[in-house]
C-alpha cells in the first residue's frame, strides 16, 4: 500500500451501485501518525478503517448515506496532531474523529476537539484517565491490561517483581499501576528502573535484576526498538526469569525468534481468537489487500470497531448531530473480532483481555481469557 | 565481580563503536559525522546476510568490504574538497548521514529487524554467570585495538599515516601519495565502522535510526582521546566506567548522559583531553 504523505488526503470511497438517497458522505476524519514513532503500526490502522467503511458502504451506507474517511498524518507528536486536528476538523469539517494515535497527539488534539464540537473515538490502549466530554476510548487501559499478567504469575509462584521501562509517560504510567496491584495482591517489587526512551544500553539495569532475586519480570518500554534491544541484552545476559512484556505485540514478538520465547503478552485482540466474527474480519481484510495486508493487532482492531460503533450510533441518534451522537455512543454496542464492545464506563470499554505465551517457533498461545475486564473508575465525573 | 565485568565489556563496546571515526579523525582530521550511518549500513549487511541465508559470520567481512568500497566512493566525491574545511566537512558528512539513513529506510522500510545472533548463552567466569558474548565483545575490542598498533606501528601505510598526521606538506614534499593515503584511511575507517555495526546487532535492534544513539557518544569519546588509540581506551574505561557506575549506583537515566557530561568537563580542563596518555 502506499501510504499517503500530505498532509490530508482524501480516501477514496468505494460506491456500491451509488444507490444512496443523499451523495453527502459522512465524513470520518482520521489523524494518525503516518511519520514519526507510530509509522510502523498506522498503515494496519489505516487498512482496517479502510475495510470497514468499505463495508458499510456495501450494505447501504448509515441512514442512506455512505462514508468517507479523511486521513491525516499527525506525525506522532503534538506539534504534527494540532495542524492534523485543526484541518480536519475546521477545513475537512468532518463528523467525526477515529484514531489510534501516542498519548502527546490525543493530548495536542483534545482542545481542538472541544472547541470543533465533534465527537472523537480514541482507539489506541493508552495510560488511563484521558477524560473529555467529546472523548471516547474502546481500548485498554492499565486496570484492564496488567492484572490477568499478575494473577497468572502470582498463580506461578511469583511474589518478588522486578520492573524495567522506558522513561515516559506511558512506561512509568503503566509500571506505577502494576507496582500499586502487585503490592495490593501481596507481593513485593524488589527493583524499578527506566532508561531515556532513546537509550540502548541497559547493562546495569540487567545486573541489577540478576542480583534482585526476583521471580518475575515485568516490562514497559516504547514499542519497537527499545524493547527489542532490551530483549536481547536480558537474553544474552541469561536471564530466563518468566517475563511479562507490556509493550511487545504479537507481530513483533514473531519477528524477535528465539529471544521472545516465554514472553507473556496480554491484549485485548489476538489473531487467534476463534470467533466467527475474527474469521470473517482476517478472510475480508486478506481479500481486500492481498499481499500488502498488514497483519491485523491490538491497534488496528479497535480502529475497525469503532467505525462501526460510530454507525450504530448514527442510527440511534437518527442523525450525525454532535450532541445527538454523543449521548447514543455509550448505550450502542457491536460485536466485532475482539467480541461485544459497548463504551459504557465513563466513556471507556469493558473488555475481553487475552493472556498469551510466545511459543518456541514465535507463535502466540492464548494461555488465559479474562472475560469483559472492567476499565474501574477512569472518569467518575463524566 | 559483575560490576567489574560490566565496566570492562561497556568500555569494549565503546571502543568497538568508536574505533572507526578515530582512524578517520586521527588521521584526516574530518569529523566524519556520518559514523552513525555506517554503524547502520554494517547492521544491515547483518540483515541481508541473514535474509540470505548465510552463517551470521559471514556479515563481519561483508560488512567491513560494504563499508569500505562504500566509504571509498564518498571520500572520493563527497569528502576530497572539504579537507581544507573541516567545518563544512561536518555539514556534509551529516548531510550524508541523513541521506543514508533516508535509503535504508526506502529500501528496507522503518520497521525493527531482526538478525541471528553470533553467540548466544552465558559463561562461568570469576565466579559468576555472564553473557558470553560481551566476553567475546572485549575480545574482539583487544583484537581491533592490537590491529590498529600494528598498523601504525608496524607497517608502510602506518608510517606514512603517522608522518601525515605530524606534518602533511613536509610528508608530501617527501614524495608521499597523501591523497591516496588519505583515501585508504577513511576506507579503513568505514570498513571497520560498519563491522562494528554487525558487532552491535546482537546488542540492539536494526532500524533505520539505530547508529544514532551511538554517534553522540563515539564523537565526545574521539575529541577527548585525539588520535591516539591508546587515549581511546583509556576514555572508553574511564567514561564507560564511570557510566556504568553511575547507573549502578544513582540512576540509569543520568547514566545516559554521563559520558556526554565527563567529556565536556575533561575537555574545559585540558583541551588535549586524554590525547598526551
Amino acid at each position: 500500500m502506499k501510504i499517503p504523505s500530505l498532509l490530508a488526503t482524501v480516501t477514496s470511497v468505494m460506491l456500491a451501485g451509488g444507490a444512496f438517497a443523499s451523495d453527502d458522505p459522512i465524513r470520518i476524519g482520521v489523524p494518525v501518525g503516518l511519520s514519526g514513532a507510530n509509522s510502523v503500526v498506522a498503515p494496519s490502522v489505516v487498512q482496517s478503517a479502510e475495510l470497514a467503511v468499505e463495508q458499510i458502504n456495501a450494505a447501504g451506507g448509515v441512514l442512506g448515506r455512505p462514508m468517507e474517511l479523511v486521513i491525516a498524518d499527525d506525525a506522532s507528536g503534538a506539534a504534527g496532531a494540532q495542524k492534523a486536528f485543526d484541518s480536519l476538523v475546521f477545513q475537512k469539517e468532518v463528523d467525526v474523529l477515529i484514531s489510534m494515535e501516542t498519548s502527546a497527539a490525543r493530548n495536542a488534539g483534545l482542545p481542538i476537539v472541544s472547541r470543533g464540537q465533534v465527537p472523537y473515538i480514541y482507539t489506541s490502549f493508552y495510560e488511563g484517565r484521558s477524560c473529555n466530554p467529546y472523548l471516547f476510548v474502546n481500548a485498554w487501559v492499565p486496570e484492564q491490561q496488567v492484572p490477568p499478567i499478575v494473577d497468572y504469575l502470582n498463580a506461578e509462584g511469583a511474589k518478588k517483581y522486578f520492573l524495567i521501562g522506558s522513561d515516559y509517560s506511558f512506561g512509568r504510567g503503566m509500571l506505577e499501576f502494576a507496582r500499586s496491584y502487585v503490592e495490593s495482591t501481596g507481593g513485593e517489587i524488589v527493583g524499578e528502573e527506566y532508561l531515556p526512551m532513546d537509550g540502548s544500553d541497559w547493562t546495569a539495569i540487567i545486573s541489577k535484576l540478576k542480583a534482585s532475586g526476583a521471580e518475575a519480570l515485568i516490562t514497559s518500554t516504547a514499542g519497537g526498538a527499545p524493547n527489542v534491544t532490551l530483549t536481547k541484552q536480558m537474553r544474552g545476559a541469561g536471564v530466563d526469569l518468566p517475563y511479562a512484556n507490556l509493550a511487545v505485540d504479537e507481530g513483533t514478538a514473531k519477528n524477535m525468534g528465539a529471544d521472545a520465547a516465554g514472553i507473556l503478552i496480554s491484549a485485548s485482540y489476538v489473531t487467534g481468537i476463534d470467533s466467527a466474527e475474527n474469521k470473517a474480519f482476517l478472510d475480508a481484510m486478506k481479500a481486500k489487500f492481498g499481499d500488502d495486508l498488514r497483519t491485523p493487532n491490538d491497534l488496528s482492531v479497535p480502529q475497525y470497531e469503532a467505525v462501526y460503533l460510530y454507525k450504530a450510533a448514527i442510527e440511534k441518534a437518527g442523525c450525525t448531530d454532535a450532541r445527538a451522537v454523543l449521548d447514543a455512543l455509550d448505550e450502542v454496542s457491536f460485536t466485532g473480532p475482539r467480541g461485544t464492545i459497548q463504551m459504557s464506563k465513563q466513556h471507556h470499554a469493558p473488555l475481553t483481555m487475552y493472556l498469551g505465551q510466545v511459543q518456541d517457533d514465535g507463535s502466540v498461545k492464548v494461555v488465559g481469557t479474562f472475560k469483559d475486564v472492567d476499565p474501574g473508575e477512569q472518569c467518575p465525573k463524566l | 565481580m559483575t560490576l567489574l565485568l560490566d565496566i570492562v565489556t561497556t568500555a569494549a563496546i565503546l571502543f568497538i563503536v568508536s574505533a572507526g571515526l578515530l582512524a578517520i579523525f586521527g588521521v584526516l582530521e574530518i569529523v566524519n559525522f556520518a559514523h552513525g550511518a555506517w554503524l547502520t549500513v554494517g547492521a544491515y549487511c547483518a540483515v541481508v546476510a541473514g535474509g540470505l541465508g548465510l552463517n551470521p559470520w559471514l556479515a563481519l567481512p561483508m560488512a567491513f568490504v560494504t563499508g569500505a568500497v562504500l566509504g571509498g566512493v564518498t571520500e572520493r566525491l563527497i569528502v576530497r574538497p572539504l579537507y581544507a574545511r573541516p567545518l563544512d566537512a561536518i555539514l556534509a558528512t551529516w548531510g550524508l548521514g541523513i541521506v543514508i539513513g533516508q535509503l535504508i529506510t526506502l529500501w528496507f522500510g522503518r520497521d525493527v529487524h531482526f538478525t541471528e545472533n553470533l553467540l548466544s548463552g552465558t559463561i562461568h567466569v570469576l565466579g559468576t554467570s555472564y553473557s558470553l558474548y560481551r566476553i567475546f565483545a572485549l575480545a574482539a575490542a583487544v583484537v581491533i585495538g592490537l590491529g590498529f598498533a600494528f598498523l601504525l606501528e608496524g607497517t608502510r601505510l602506518g608510517l606514512s599515516a603517522r608522518a601525515i598526521i605530524m606534518n602533511e606538506s613536509l610528508a608530501r614534499a617527501l614524495g608521499l601519495d597523501t591523497t591516496r593515503i588519505r583515501l585508504v584511511t577513511f576506507m579503513i575507517g568505514t570498513g571497520l565502522t560498519a563491522l562494528a555495526g554487525v558487532l552491535l546487532t546482537p546488542l540492539t535492534s536494526v532500524d533505520p535510526t539505530m547508529g544514532v544513539a551511538w554517534l553522540i557518544g563515539s564523537f565526545m569519546l574521539v575529541m577527548v582521546a585525539g588520535s591516539s588509540f591508546g587515549a581511546l581506551a583509556v576514555a572508553c574505561l574511564v567514561f564507560g566506567g564511570a557510566q556504568v557506575l553511575v547507573s549502578t549506583f544513582i540512576s540509569p537515566i543520568l547514566g545516559g548522559i554521563t559520558v556526554a557530561v565527563l567529556s565536556a568537563l575533561v575537555l574545559r580542563i585540558s583541551s588535549k583531553g586524554f590525547a598526551r596518555v
